[in-house]
């Protein structure tokens, strides 16, 4: 997690030991932010910072990942800050979360705009009921995905459930509903893995 | 129910810096009290442009979605715009960023393994209620739902359909639906 010590010794492997430039880095993520569709913005990640440009290693990259797992944010987003900070520091991750952003902020208010212009026209009505159907499934999709995966057991899914339940069909506020269930979660957790 | 332009300003950080710090999983799991807060609460837009917005988002490129820059901009502009995204996606990179290093100390605790095995299942509850959420919020009636759980039950099916030929292929039914029955 800590950056590429700068004062390797000159003896040492050349590889990579000048520091990669902060404009380098905000075009980087510009590029990769305005590109990745579909939202698996970590897929897209690994296969331009690692596999193609080299930036950082495998190891390093499967490592951000898990770090950020329990974490709340956009897994793209987390990665994108550590990978910013394992090249350039603070700075680097700033910069690195500013390209990644800024390209679809641009794109979705040009977007905006020209809804703003075609919105009520009921054929477009009509095209984005059906593209916000695909989109409710692909999120209905990664849910329940993530609810069995890793087969969990029956506390599990009677907490997603119990989430499902309070926040999706009785509409309960979210903040309060996830402070009551959290700690129970966790505790459950914690007493199975001491069980087992 | 109008406010000023800085009322506006503060009413969208009020809505979007706390969720930030609960979107588990993405700021996609948020999505349901987003919607509850700017459709029911503030009243900023209809139930009709929150799906619609939801719908272009997740077509257009970038992390998660762009949702928050949508309705920021709807409320005030540019600046709200700003406001929304920022307040939605810069907060939790700083948990992370000032938590990573401790947070990989801690691996292997027990109860470090507790936190991640917990936060799972209500990230993955939070994710379904997403889309009942936007449902409810949208006026398309019956041919929605069925199409949303049609849409799930293919994508279970076929995991490696890609996302954006799916919601172009929906749209486009839709849209041939909507000329021949208008």
């Amino acid at each position: 997690m800590t950056p590429e010590p700068m004062h390797d010794s000159l003896g040492g492997d050349v590889v990579a030991e000048e520091p990669i430039g902060l404009g380098t880095i905000f075009l980087a993520f510009l590029r990769l932010g305005s590109t990745s569709f579909g939202g698996n913005t970590a897929g897209w990640l690994y296969r331009d910072i690692v596999l193609r440009r080299g930036w950082i290693d495998n190891a390093t990259f499967l490592s951000i990942l898990a770090v950020g797992q329990a974490l709340p944010g956009a897994n793209g987003v987390k990665a994108t800050v550590l990978i910013g900070h394992n090249l350039r520091g603070g700075i680097g991750a700033t910069v690195a979360l500013f390209g990644l952003l800024s390209g679809p902020f641009a794109i979705i208010l040009l977007v905006g705009a020209a809804y703003r212009e075609l919105g009520e026209h009921p054929l477009v009505e009509a095209v984005l009921d059906g593209m916000a159907a695909a989109a409710i499934g692909l999120t209905f999709d990664t849910g329940l995905r993530s609810a069995f995966h890793g087969r969990p057991g029956v506390i599990a899914l009677a907490i997603a459930a119990a989430t499902v339940l309070c926040v999706g069909v009785l509409g309960w506020p979210m903040i309060p509903v996830i402070a009551a269930l959290a700690p129970v979660s966790i505790v459950l957790a914690l007493v199975e893995r001491r069980r087992s | 129910m109008r406010g000023s332009f800085e009322a506006n300003l503060v009413a969208l950080a009020l809505v979007f810096v706390p969720l930030s710090f609960l979107s588990f999983g993405g700021s996609n799991a948020v999505l349901a009290d987003i919607a509850h807060q700017t459709v029911t609460v503030h009243h900023w837009m209809s139930g009709r442009e929150f799906a619609d917005f939801f719908a272009l988002s997740r077509a257009a490129p970038g992390p998660g979605s762009m949702l928050a820059a949508l309705i920021g901009w709807k409320v005030a502009g540019l600046s709200g715009a700003l406001v929304a995204t920022i307040g939605l996606y810069v907060p939790s990179a700083f948990l992370v960023y000032g938590l990573a290093r401790v947070w990989q100390r801690w691996r292997g605790r027990a109860w470090h393994d507790a936190v991640e095995r917990g936060v799972a299942p209500i990230a993955a509850g939070l994710l379904v209620s997403a889309g009942i959420a936007i449902l409810r919020a949208s006026p398309g009636g019956l041919s929605i739902w069925v199409a949303a759980i049609a849409a799930t039950a293919i994508l279970l099916r076929w995991p490696k359909l890609p996302p954006l030929a799916l919601i172009a292929g929906c749209g486009a039914l839709f849209g041939v639906i909507g000329a021949l029955h208008p």
